[in-house]
């Protein structure tokens, strides 16, 4: 239908009446949601590492991977929709950056990747009002248009809402 | 306890299993094309793990009497020769080892394959960062096996699993695998080994199955490659390819870092790459309806 699934490193925006946009398994993956209210502009991105310096050439190919060129690039299509260019109304959550058991430093990409988020949604001037991070298990994320509910779901651990 | 399972149990199981492959339909497209190459049977057959499985048993079986076991797919196939490998293929049923929903586990149909395939692309990429010398061919060949026991252990682990992730929040047990041990008796890493061992898998990848997520427990010829299988499979997890309700719900062996050298850059690098050759993978085989949820 006019549902929009995305993949790791897409990012998507949608306001058609009872749509949704959704992500499956974020593992150390963060998913950042933006919902616009006034419009019922629901846009989301999966984003997998936290900075694109590491391969310019994928981040050409795929921008939404990296925290740092995905972000603001939802934002530009939440504009694009019709939001406000200051982002002003805008609701953002994040989801998402899980670790693996025991993980050190090398391992915790998931926090790398909520902290990488975290900053460039700073510099946009924008913050998280809810976030479900770390831990140690998978989130899958649906953002509805219609209510802007954002849900969450988990192989063995149900679904609950942030 | 009736949850609990025995050796007995498991290997009365593995007696019923036939070597099942995903891919035997495309690759029967393929051979239906009398200018196919010996390649494209390779190509197809090295991303499928139970054909990947039947060509190394078969390989290493008695019948041809090799003194050292083959572990190369490449080879394995050159040795065999393409009659033999097609009528490994034609002799193979519908495959539903690695497609089949994991009971026990809630995992979705093909999120084991998903899972196998990530793993093996990243078991490859985490070998290349071995400290001392390492066979790449046989990373992949691990990665892509390791969790074969899930099949075989789902249905059982069905009745006890629901406990599992409670066990764990409170800490009774460490994780995942402890929590298998506890509640069945026995853990899906202990019956792949035994589905090596059955299909007389080279040494290699039968200890890599067994130690996956003990690494450190391998014996020292085997454990380079165990570490591979270990971080190639918590890469997959990371990634979001788990096989269900114990995503994410395994200890790292940190005891990785006398083996490979990994920075938080080059890991990146790792997850990256492997992202590519997966998606790469999963197109080639036109898999893509069937895997995407």
């Amino acid at each position: 239908m006019s549902d929009i699934i995305l993949g790791i490193g897409d990012y998507g925006a949608s306001k058609n009446p009872g749509s949704m946009v959704k992500t499956y398994a974020l593992g150390s993956c963060v998913a950042v949601t933006m919902y616009d209210p006034i419009l019922h502009l629901a846009g989301m991105v999966h984003v997998a590492l936290p900075e694109s310096k590491i391969n310019r050439a994928k981040s050409e190919e795929c921008p939404g991977y990296f925290a740092d060129l995905g972000v603001p690039l939802l934002f530009d299509e939440m504009v694009r929709l019709g939001c406000q260019r200051k982002g002003r109304g805008l609701i953002v959550k994040m989801l998402g950056g899980a670790s693996v058991m025991a993980g050190n430093d090398t391992f915790n990409i998931g926090k790398r990747n909520v902290l990488a988020v975290k900053k460039i949604l700073w510099t946009l001037g924008m913050g998280p009002v809810a976030e479900d991070v770390g831990a140690n298990h998978s989130r899958t994320v649906s953002l509805y248009a219609d209510s802007g509910l954002v849900t969450v779901s988990c192989p063995g651990r149900g679904q609950w809402q942030i | 306890m009736e949850s609990r399972i025995t050796f007995e149990n498991v290997r009365e199981a593995i007696e019923k299993l036939p070597m099942l492959s995903p891919n035997v339909s495309r690759l029967l497209q393929i051979m239906a094309d009398e200018d196919y190459e010996l390649d494209d049977v390779v190509n197809i057959v090295k991303y499928d793990a139970a054909l990947t499985a039947k060509v190394l048993k078969a390989v290493n079986s008695p019948v041809f009497g090799l003194l050292n076991p083959v572990t190369s797919l490449d080879r394995a196939i050159s040795y065999l020769g393409k009659w033999i490998v097609v009528s490994i293929i034609l002799s193979d049923s519908t495959g539903d080892l690695f497609s089949r929903p994991l009971a026990g586990y809630e995992g979705q149909q093909n999120a084991l394959w998903r899972h196998d395939l990530f793993a093996a692309f990243s078991s490859s990429e985490v070998a290349r960062y071995a400290k001392q010398s390492f066979e790449k061919e046989l990373a992949f060949t691990a990665g892509l096996l390791h969790d074969i026991g899930k099949y075989v252990f789902a249905p059982f682990w069905k009745q006890a699993s629901g406990e599992a992730l409670g066990r764990i929040e409170e800490g009774s047990v460490a994780d995942y695998l402890a929590a298998e041990r506890v509640l069945a008796g026995l853990d899906h890493a202990q019956v792949g080994y035994e589905m090596a061992r059955y299909w007389e898998f080279p040494e290699p990848l039968q200890q890599a199955i067994l130690y996956h997520h003990t690494p450190e427990q391998a014996p020292e010829r085997f454990r380079a490659l165990a570490y591979a299988a270990h971080l190639g499979d918590m890469c997959a997890m990371m990634a979001g390819c788990d096989t269900g309700n114990d995503g994410m719900q395994y200890q790292l062996d940190n005891g990785y870092i006398e083996y490979f050298e990994l920075t938080s850059e080059s890991l990146a690098q790792i997850l990256l790459e492997t992202e590519i050759q997966f998606k790469q993978a999963i197109s080639s085989l036109s898999l893509e309806e069937e895997v995407d949820k």
